[in-house]
């Protein structure tokens, strides 16, 4: 058969190629959901900028203490949403990891404190930090398999499984540790590495944010791995018949979420200097939040690692701004309860003026 | 009773049944062969004694009435369904067809029935789902797919509409999504292609073009299976026909041996 009938597709995608960059970004942010969270997160910002020169003395947003919170603030949560957002989009929930960021910062900062890695022990090991975060990275992505196992072994929703998974590391910290907190200073030069700050402004952690962002979107977007957790996500079925494994893929994407938990679990501790227990209660659904503000879809399948960032940006921002204007706290899960059914509600206009 | 009584029966006549005709035995050492086949789910038999075989350069007409069977043999045959018990052959080897990448070894190629898209992904990711073309790190050379997909689509069935294979399969329509399915597996396939009731969606021209198209691969010497309500189609293109009821084989016959009426008898009435 010869090739002419292919003529008008070759057309099309040159046309496409040619856009000028101004229709490109058009289409770009009325087609994609991560679009358009990217231009509400640009108005939230041009907003708050321009409030912020009109009223320097009221509203501090530009302030260099308040920028450096809000990056040292947003990237346990970013982290934890990459792994999150990148099990959801292979169909599949992790309630747990709340939970495991507060137990697996225990376990690390446990066994860098009786190893003698802490900066105030005498001779403080160098190398221990390092070993135990490795410890827990590994324990996270093996707790991950562990859900996943059960998952798919009895065919239950991972719903299920992790809700009782949270419940269970609740237990198992309160086990381990017990109810109080618990000193996490480990030496140099892991503390510089993973808490100190440059420049007066710029955490360690929001560094390892963008880094983990970039490696992030590379699995996702160009890595066959990526491919695989779209199709599983998208349509279990077709995956099979097409020759991906479901249980390997949703296994990694499981181990993915457990070691992203253990790692901002870390990053926060080695910020705030102590543990508290129940410090990660919560943040399992604050990170679903910001993958499905950055349009991530409940049933899998559907998401982006710039709309994952994007939305925990905005989380924060909305934080950010209530501390500025010293809002109550309680307002903080109303205007992200608010953010979350606008950006769906937007996401499935998209889909349905597309379709 | 006359031909005329069975294709067109009333309701008090009563039907003779003949004997299942277990079929002719291949000739020389087929492409693929399924021998004594069974399947079971749980107590439901989906499958029993079922002999099948492909030769190169042959059109198979699959055929039988809803619930007959024909598409848990497909599945069987992509290797995504395996039999409970029975042997299967490739070229006169014994093989085991436990998951898809057993058929694909085999050069094995499916348009499965519910169409086995991801409507959340492209066309392009759609066609080379689960074979990506991937530098040695595993990273997708995306421009190459997307090249390749625009020769694809033009080539295999000429689908009215898609100009894009870049368009989220989910805003295609029914005949448009199983022309992507088509392409994807004409693409593929190297020695058997399996088509499960392919046209259940395509216009009267593209079903004429995929026929065409089914006849032009066993020139080039890749053989098919057709799975079908529509004799019609099945008469114009297939040389040999399996009518299947009940999870079994009830009539096998190559096309000089038969008419469109036996056929058509042998469907309605087991």
């Amino acid at each position: 058969m010869s090739g002419y009938q292919s003529d008008h597709i070759k057309k099309a995608i040159s046309e496409r190629n040619n856009r000028s960059l101004w229709k490109k970004m058009a289409d770009w942010t009325r087609d994609r959901p991560e679009g358009g969270i990217a231009v509400m997160f640009i108005v939230a910002q041009v907003v708050c900028v321009i409030a912020a020169l009109a009223m320097p003395d009221q509203f501090r947003y530009l302030s260099q203490p308040n920028i450096a919170v809000f990056f040292k603030a947003m990237a346990p949560l970013g982290i934890m949403a990459l792994g999150v957002g990148t099990l959801m989009i292979a169909g599949e929930y992790d309630l747990s990891v709340g939970m495991l960021f507060s137990f697996l910062s225990i376990v690390c900062a446990t066994l860098t404190n009786d190893w003698g890695g802490d900066i105030g022990a005498e001779n403080a090991s160098a190398i221990v930090p390092f070993v135990a975060l490795l410890i827990v990275l590994v324990l996270g992505a093996l707790i991950g398999s562990a859900h996943a196992f059960i998952t798919l072994r009895f065919s239950i929703p991972s719903f299920i499984t992790t809700l009782g998974a949270m419940l269970f590391w609740r237990s198992a910290t309160l086990f381990y540790h017990g109810a109080v907190a618990l000193r996490y200073k480990p030496s140099e030069p892991f503390f510089s590495m993973f808490g100190g700050v440059f420049l007066d402004l710029f955490s360690s952690s929001i560094i390892w944010l963008a880094i983990m962002s970039v490696l992030f979107y590379f699995l996702l977007h160009h890595h066959r791995l990526g491919n695989h957790f779209y199709a599983v996500g998208g349509n279990k079925n077709a995956a099979i018949a097409i020759g991906i494994d479901p249980a390997r893929t949703k296994t990694i994407a499981f181990a993915i979420a457990g070691t992203m938990a253990a790692f901002s679990g870390v990053l926060a501790a080695t910020r705030v200097g102590s543990i508290q227990p129940g410090g990660g209660a919560g943040m399992e659904l604050q990170a679903i939040a910001a993958s499905v503000i950055g349009g991530a879809a409940l049933t899998g399948g559907r998401g982006s690692i710039l709309g994952i960032v994007l939305g925990t940006a905005l989380v924060f921002t909305i934080q950010d701004v209530l501390l500025l204007i010293r809002a109550p706290a309680y307002y903080f899960d109303g205007f992200v309860g608010l953010l979350i059914v606008l950006a769906v509600i937007m996401n499935t206009a998209v889909r349905r003026s597309k379709a | 009773m006359t031909n005329d009584q069975l294709r067109h029966p009333s309701a008090g006549d009563h039907l003779p049944v003949d004997a299942p005709i277990r079929g002719s035995a291949p000739k020389e050492t087929p492409l693929f062969e399924l021998r004594n086949i069974q399947k079971r789910y749980g107590s439901f038999v989906a499958l029993k004694d079922m002999d099948f075989y492909i030769n190169r350069n042959e059109v198979i007409g699959l055929l039988g009435d809803n619930g007959a069977g024909k598409s848990t043999l497909v599945k069987m045959i992509s290797g995504i369904n395996p039999p409970t018990s029975g042997e299967i052959y490739v070229n006169g080897k014994r093989t085991e067809f436990r998951r898809r990448s057993d058929s694909e070894a085999a050069g094995i190629e499916t348009i499965y029935q519910d169409i086995a898209l991801v409507d959340s992904m492209s066309i392009t990711r759609n066609i080379f789902m689960g074979r990506e073309i991937v530098n040695k790190w595993g990273f997708m050379d995306h421009q190459k797919m997307e090249e390749t997909a625009a020769d694809i689509l033009g080539s295999a069935v000429q689908i009215s509409g898609i100009d894009d294979p870049r368009k989220e399969v989910g805003f295609l329509s029914g005949g448009q999504k199983q022309a992507v399915a088509i392409a994807r597996a004409v693409h593929f396939k190297r020695n058997i292609l399996l088509l499960d009731e392919p046209t259940s969606a395509l216009s009267v021209r593209e079903t004429e073009h995929l026929l065409g198209y089914v006849r032009n691969l066993k020139q080039e010497g890749t053989s098919s299976v057709l799975v079908t309500h529509n004799l019609y189609h099945a008469y114009m293109v297939c040389d040999r026909f399996v009518v299947m009821s009940h999870g079994t084989k009830v009539f096998e016959a190559e096309k000089k041996d038969t008419t469109i009426e036996e056929l058509t008898d042998h469907v309605i009435r087991t």
